[in-house]
């Protein structure tokens, strides 16, 4: 059927195609780096050789001078202001100047920009720019660098840039009353985006207003915008930043960088012509953000019939020279097991260091993923440790529906427990848990379990978390959808068009996004933290339904009826009470639009998640306006001659509370548990003195079409009352318990635990040697 | 400077290319098919193939000058007349779609491996598809893409 032809209507539920693909699949699809401006110029960044130094002098003057060089900025030019992610919690944490001119703290760290007429020159201009530095001492090692006299990378005492103690109960007297206590210690890499698409953005100043574009490859425009307008110091007014199609972010795009803030101040120093900066791809690995590596260890309690006391344990992540959304990454790296398990006595205090390595940040998960990798392996290990099924012992204490928490989550649809009695029966647990026949066989399989939850929102640049969506239906019939919420990959533009259809009562075809334009489109605060489906699909359905009502008030005075007995639906108006109809909604439309009404139809909605105060100093009040739960278990071959892991299958079952579209909540899931899978068994950035050692696709390897797995995906589907159509939001979740899930069945395959990620061939052979024994 | 001549998308194209010219470049910069992705350009993602006499070559590693005489496919020539290729259409209809930056040279990266094995199995379809990465999808909607493809009548 021709594509334009089609009607889909009521397509909430149904896997309509992705409202982008057909411009995608063409090529047609416009990014950043596919922008044209005339006149437009190349910009770069001139970043720090050193991981500590003083700056003594920055002399520029010899860059200037060559031809084709349009602009030239340092910090002299700039206000000086600093900028951080998760200012207004932890406004302390507001530490990095978008130009540095008097200390550098990492390899990479910027400290001036060139605008030129072609790139070659640009860069010829980068090496004509002459930096005089005092070399420091500098630390690579988070736990060196909390000791006294370590070198002082900010003015924060022992290097500590987040200090996170969460208490509840009385955690050493549970301990005391548990018949069995372990302990564990797990360590977690680094690991990149690696996004296909690097970031870009290209700045245009309008001179005589001094008013700014920015098009940036982005997750979240206003934040970005914030961000420009604190640190330029101009007026948000002043600034229009916009996004485009976005090759991928995974949180990596989730703020300003100083690329963004040098395209604009370049653009301005060059008389407005515009800056385009884009990273390459060894920048984009280098110099951009990436994961934070965690050392987290946990000494937990349980009674013998696996009730679980008491958990304890202490998080150290090396976050690097500054302080990006470190404070949330630590936070959701704790607060998660509240989401999960039933506990009254917990203590774990989490540390985030400051170090000279490249800057941590915000990474699909938050934090969740190396929380997932450690608390799922250390509860299977008490669960083997008083000889319970780990299956068993999930469902012991796993959180249940209409629960508040002891920090004070509050949990209404649940699925937890759904979720691991199904994945449990799909993957013939049973019938497979512990048969590893592994006496004389090289090659042996075992399976494994996690369980995760996420929220769909977290409030980590504002007091509130709202998002505005505004619906214009035009004369002729036309529905365009504004929504702040920026599709960078996941399919949001296309869920806000089903959701906007099927309240609407309108086809799918009919809708037209416009997405994710400061100047434009209502405040949306980015895609992060699952939340857009969730918070933006309720405002774009707010929106819809508010269109609706006008429309049905119109025909609801022309025919005499009472408009709450009307609807639409299938494109038609309807009477509720039998469904007949009683005309078209283009009909309906005409009229709204006709001699004796003359009512455009502009519907708005916005929404804000029912959630209560945070305390950040404590962990306590409701982030969310709800949760997501999932339970994953993994089926594996190891082969103890050579140390390899092959993953054979992921069994996968989500409480996604309603898909809006099946087939994109499976392409969320799939391309989750394969990125798991990748961090757990080969992706790894590593440094030597804060020097990045692998920023590469073929250095940095991740998954590979070979690489890909079977997993087999099982919604629950719990109808959540606050999700549009029932829907939670979803895009992490599954990235979460993979790791402990395929360590735990390489545990039941050859009795012996990798502690540390990623799982590579040498360490299980290291492990075999090291405990010959079933633990 | 070199004056290379090939055809390109079905339509004969002369260019000026300077000889350390890459195809991309010429493609994206002079020719103004943006199509073609930028990713690593070291030849490590596959962001940037285009179809060379038929076969996957990646435009970040080739030279402009080299290409003379060749028969060039881009993303933007696959669709005829509006009508999507199969392997276009099989993208959408299987959701192999996220960002859809890897999209093009994935897309073109299929269409090779099926000029050469016509019905290829998922194992080949895998190994056909290795150099083309794609961090959004996890490959099994793109395998399926592929596949649905093969069975479909152009």
């Amino acid at each position: 059927m021709n594509q334009d032809t089609k009607k889909t209507t009521s397509p909430v539920g149904k896997a309509v195609p992705r409202i982008d693909a057909r411009p995608k699949v063409t090529g047609e699809a416009a990014y950043v780096y596919d922008m044209r401006l005339s006149g437009m110029l190349v910009g770069k960044m001139l970043r720090s050789p050193h991981a500590h130094a003083k700056i003594v002098k920055i002399d520029t003057s010899r860059a200037r001078k060559l031809a084709g060089v349009k602009a030239v900025v340092t910090a002299t030019d700039t206000p000086k202001i600093k900028f951080g992610s998760n200012e207004y919690f932890f406004p302390y944490t507001v530490d990095q100047l978008p130009l540095e001119d008097e200390k550098v703290r990492y390899i990479g760290d910027e400290i001036a920009a060139v605008a030129a007429v072609d790139e070659e020159t640009a860069n010829k201009a980068l090496s004509l720019i002459d930096v005089t530095y005092e070399v420091l001492p500098a630390v690579f090692d988070p736990v060196e660098a909390m000791k006294p006299g370590a070198p002082a990378i900010h003015t924060s005492m022992n290097n500590i840039g987040v200090m996170l103690p969460v208490q509840y109960g009385d955690a050493d007297t549970a301990l005391k009353e548990s018949d069995y206590v372990r302990e564990d210690v797990f360590v977690l890499p680094s690991a990149a985006h690696a996004a296909l698409e690097p970031h870009v953005a290209i700045g245009q100043c309008e001179v005589s207003t001094r008013r700014i574009t920015l098009w940036t490859s982005t997750q979240a425009p206003f934040k970005v915008r914030e961000a420009l307008a604190k640190t330029l110091e101009i007026e948000q007014a002043d600034i229009r930043v916009i996004k485009l199609a976005v090759g991928g972010g995974f949180g990596g795009k989730l703020e300003m960088l100083p690329m963004d803030f040098a395209a604009c101040l370049l653009s301005q120093k060059a008389g407005g012509l515009p800056v385009k900066i884009a990273c390459t791809r060894e920048e984009e690995f280098c110099f951009t953000r990436r994961k934070h590596p965690v050392i987290y260890k946990l000494k937990s309690g349980v009674k013998k019939d696996g009730t679980l006391m008491a958990i304890t344990g202490e998080v150290i992540a090396d976050g690097g020279a500054y302080c990006s959304y470190g404070p949330t990454v630590i936070a959701a790296c704790i607060m998660r097991i509240f989401m999960v398990y039933k506990i009254r006595h917990f203590r774990v205090i989490g540390f985030r260091v400051y170090t000279n390595n490249p800057i941590c940040g915000a990474i699909r998960g938050f934090g969740g993923v190396q929380s997932g990798f450690a608390v799922e392996s250390h509860m299977d290990l008490l669960a083997r440790g008083i000889g319970m099924d780990p299956v068993e012992f999930r469902l012991k204490n796993a959180t249940d529906p209409d629960t508040v928490t002891v920090n004070k989550l509050v949990l209404s649809t649940n699925g937890l427990k759904e979720c691991i009695h199904k994945a449990a029966e799909a993957s013939g647990w049973k019938q497979k848990f512990g048969k590893s026949s592994s006496e004389g066989e090289v090659v042996v399989r075992g399976i494994g379990i996690g369980v995760a939850a996420d929220v769909m929102g977290s409030k980590m640049y504002k007091a509130h978390e709202s998002a505005g969506t505004i619906i214009k239906v035009e004369e002729d019939g036309s529905v365009y959808v504004f929504t702040g919420a920026a599709d960078t990959g996941q399919g949001s533009d296309t869920a806000m068009a089903q959701i906007a259809a099927q309240e609407l009562g309108v086809a799918y075809e009919r809708i037209r996004i416009k997405a994710a334009d400061t100047e434009i489109t209502p405040f949306d605060t980015g895609s992060f933290a699952s939340r857009v489906t969730f918070i933006s699909g309720n405002a774009t359905k707010n929106a819809a339904a508010d269109a609706k009502r006008q429309i049905l008030e119109v025909v609801g005075r022309q025919l005499g009826l009472e408009k709450d007995g009307l609807d639409i639906r299938d494109e038609q108006v309807v009477r509720r009470s039998d469904n007949g109809a009683v005309m078209s909604f283009d009909r309906a439309v005409q009229l709204c639009y006709s001699f004796d009404y003359g009512h455009l139809l502009i519907g708005r909605g916005h929404y804000n998640p029912k959630t209560t105060p945070i305390d950040f100093r404590t962990g306590e009040g409701n982030i969310s306006g709800s949760y997501g739960f999932e339970a994953q278990i993994a089926e594996v071959e190891v082969n103890k001659k050579t140390g390899q892991v092959r993953v054979l299958k992921m069994t996968d079952v989500h409480d996604i509370g309603y898909p809006i579209n099946p087939q994109s909540v499976q392409g969320q899931i799939e391309g989750s548990i394969l990125m798991g899978v990748g961090y757990t068994l080969h992706e790894n950035l590593r440094f030597a003195e804060g020097r990045v050692l692998n920023p590469s696709f073929s250095k940095y390897r991740i998954p590979r079409s070979t690489d890909k797995v079977d997993i087999a995906s099982i919604f629950v589907e719990t109808n959540d009352p606050q999700g549009p159509f029932g829907a939670k939001g979803m895009g992490e979740a599954s990235l979460l318990p993979t790791a402990a899930a395929i360590a735990n069945a390489i545990h039941d395959a050859i009795g012996v635990r990798i502690r540390e990620l990623p799982i590579t061939p040498e360490k299980v052979l290291a492990a075999l040697n090291r405990e010959p024994g079933r633990e | 400077m070199k004056t290379v001549t090939f055809t390109l998308n079905g339509k004969k194209t002369t260019v000026e290319a300077p000889d350390h010219e890459l195809l991309i470049e010429t493609l994206r910069e002079r020719l103004g098919l943006l199509g073609t992705k930028p990713s690593c350009l070291e030849g490590e993602c596959g962001a940037c193939t285009v179809l060379m006499d038929g076969k996957n070559v990646l435009s970040c590693l080739k030279l402009t000058a080299d290409v003379d005489g060749a028969d060039l496919t881009t993303i933007e020539g696959l669709a005829q007349n509006g009508t999507l290729d199969p392997v276009q259409q099989s993208f959408i209809d299987a959701g192999a779609v996220q960002c859809g930056y890897c999209t093009p040279g994935m897309v073109l990266a299929s269409k090779a491996l099926l000029g050469e094995k016509p019905q290829p199995t998922d194992e080949e379809i895998a190994r056909g598809l290795d150099g083309n990465l794609c961090r959004c999808t996890g490959y099994i909607k793109i395998i399926d893409a592929v596949r649905a493809a093969s069975l479909r009548k152009p």
